[in-house]
């Protein structure tokens, strides 16, 4: 137990290292690809990657990189492909926003908003049509379940009782927008048991407490052979403030996509300190001493993968 | 027998040995597509699947259960239903295209092309839709297409859209002349052999240009008979090559939209065969055209002779 939590700490650390490290080298312009960064969202993306069993197969929206990195063990290959290398991880094909991997179970990714919800549909279709056992699980946002592509594949998925688990990335934010600018409150609870999905709803941060969670929910849709949605709130970090005439002290930009140009890679990666930042949440488990030990030597050999 | 019984047993002959899911709108309630669905939940391990009205998704699960291994056919009441399906035949399919799959992914849509249905009867044009993302289409209206298409490509691996008529439904199955299919996707049909015309046929215009190739034999004149049962076809060559003999090209489009394959094939026909004479049988749109009404295709065999200089 203790040596699996080690293990999700240091790959939170991973995660977010890694991230800084692609950032770099997007705010030297060395890549085209437009590119989301999940800096904030690794507690969420490593657990997951954690009680994925073999078989399940993930469906990721185009802010899937914090997935990829946690279930491909390799940033160099990510880096590849962000250079659109035939070493990349997709034979350099694929860039950013639908990068796969599906020897590891990343199915699909798709840049365009819930389309992966509806791909989704078909495969866990395909894992009751072939009796196979395995999970299907879609990461979508608080965006993307705006699209009738949302509630059309919630009642596909409980209309004929498929084992999937469905992620809603819940940062407040479309793009610029924030929820309260563009819409009513939906009640994401009510709308999945409206459609027959059960609901499981994470916040905080903690990797361990995820990791549970998630693995409840899992045998949730396996056992009662139907969805469930789990509703996760976290903060996309990489925000700024940029002043502006109208706005002298700096107006508040919500990270989307691109370098986040006032974050750096650091030997010590704490983004926030609250709960908002994963790392932080860490240390209240081992210690910021312990983890500075670790992200130091974990940033030499992530520099020295991708040198 | 008539045509919709046709497509449907065909196609329940080159898929029953295979494990597939059929799945759409009634396909095994009511009248299960006019015909076209009937009969797949009786194929021992064929999945049959009445969905929820949702075609989007209904588009983006055949893409998930291909890409897990999993063959399908979406049968769809009316093509014009897929235009909420568009993104994802865009989007999926080119992310997908290049990626090795085993499965089949086919939706077979009833293209309205009866006119009684009105704005709905506008997108009759099977290309429309497969041009947006080069999805391979085939159209198909007699016995000879609805072979080649059915049988080289219903269980390949990929995905394809087949368009069947409307208008033809019920209708006896059209078998014509010495049919001969051509181009690595059969996606053309040559019914005739003639040295002083070529009529080609394009989306479902097959029984308007086989009544022409009737009215030119009644006349005593020898015309090719061709149908392009592909949107993309991967060669039109045979064609071009009968059209540089006979320096007569009559092309049938029934087709309502602006996007027409057929004009490619003049152009190409011009190219080959510079001063040739040509005339495109189509639609003349006008504000009325989407109000309910019969919708025919009729063709002026006279103009056409004269157009093409062919003296009786």
């Amino acid at each position: 137990m203790i040596d699996n939590q080690i293990h999700l700490a240091r790959e939170i650390l991973r995660l977010r290292l890694s991230q800084l490290l692609i950032n770099e080298r997007y705010k030297a312009r060395d890549f085209r690809v437009p590119i989301h960064l999940a800096l904030g969202h690794e507690a969420l993306a490593v657990a997951l990657a954690e009680i994925m069993r073999d078989g399940d197969q993930i469906l990721l929206p185009h802010r899937n990189l914090h997935y990829n990195l946690a279930r491909t063990h390799s940033l160099k290959a990510i880096v590849a492909e962000f250079l659109l290398r035939k070493t990349g991880l997709a034979r350099g094909k694929y860039g950013s926003m639908n990068l796969f991997n599906a020897e590891q179970g990343v199915l699909y990714a798709s840049g365009i908003l819930g389309n992966n919800l509806s791909v989704s549909a078909g495969v866990a279709l395909a894992e009751k049509v072939t009796g196979s056992g395995a999970v299907t699980f879609v990461v979508t946002g608080d965006g993307a379940m705006e699209e009738g592509a949302f509630y059309e594949t919630l009642i596909f998925l409980a209309g004929q009782s498929l084992a999937s688990v469905v992620v809603v990335e819940n940062n407040g934010w479309s793009l610029a927008s924030r929820i309260d600018e563009r819409r009513a409150p939906i009640d994401v609870e009510r709308l999945a048991q409206g459609c027959g999905a059960g609901y499981r709803k994470l916040a905080g941060n903690d990797v361990f407490v995820y990791a549970d969670a998630l693995e409840q929910v899992r045998g949730d849709a396996t056992n009662g052979k139907r969805p469930v949605v789990v509703e996760v709130a976290l903060k996309t970090l990489g925000d700024w403030r940029q002043p502006t005439e109208e706005f002298p002290d700096g107006k508040y930009i919500n990270y989307h996509a691109g370098p986040a140009p006032t974050t750096s890679v650091a030997p010590w990666p704490l983004l926030a300190a609250d709960a908002s930042d994963p790392l932080h949440v860490l240390c209240g488990h081992f210690g910021e001493a312990a983890l500075k030990a670790e992200a130091e030597t974990m940033l030499a050999a992530l520099r020295k993968d991708v040198a | 027998m008539n045509y919709v019984d046709f497509v449907n047993q065909r196609i329940k002959a080159v898929t029953a040995s295979k494990r597939l899911v059929v799945y759409g709108q009634n396909v095994s309630t009511g009248s299960c597509l006019s015909g076209l669905s009937r009969g797949f939940d009786k194929i021992p391990g064929h999945t049959v699947i009445n969905t929820t009205n949702s075609e989007a998704t209904l588009v983006g699960i055949g893409f998930g259960l291909m890409l897990r291994g999993v063959s399908s056919i979406f049968f769809m009441k009316q093509q014009d239903f897929l235009l909420l399906g568009i993104e994802q035949l865009s989007d999926t399919w080119n992310a997908l295209r290049n990626r090795p799959v085993d499965a089949s992914f086919t939706i077979a849509a009833i293209i309205v092309d009866s006119g009684w249905e009105g704005p709905q009867s506008c997108l009759n044009n099977l290309a429309d839709i497969t041009s947006v993302s080069r999805v391979p289409g085939f159209t198909v209206s007699n016995r000879a297409d609805a072979e080649a298409v059915i049988d080289r490509h219903v269980h390949a691996p990929g995905v394809r859209i087949i368009g069947v008529s409307q208008r033809l439904l019920r209708t006896p199955l059209i078998e014509y002349g010495e049919p001969v299919t051509f181009g690595p996707d059969a996606g053309v049909v040559r019914y005739a052999e003639g040295g002083e015309a070529t009529i080609v046929a394009y989306n479902l215009a097959f029984p308007q240009a086989m009544t022409l190739h009737q009215e030119f034999a009644k006349r005593g004149r020898k015309a090719s008979l061709f149908s392009v049962s592909a949107t993309m076809p991967e060669s039109v060559d045979v064609i071009l090559a009968n059209v540089a003999r006979t320096r007569r090209l009559a092309v049938v489009d029934d087709s309502k939209s602006v996007n027409s394959p057929a004009c490619v094939l003049i152009a190409a026909a011009h190219a080959r065969a510079p001063g040739l004479a040509a005339i495109e049988i189509g639609r003349h749109w006008t504000p009325d055209s989407s109000a309910p009404n019969a919708d025919t295709l009729e063709i002026d065999v006279e103009r056409v002779i004269d157009a093409l200089g062919v003296t009786a």
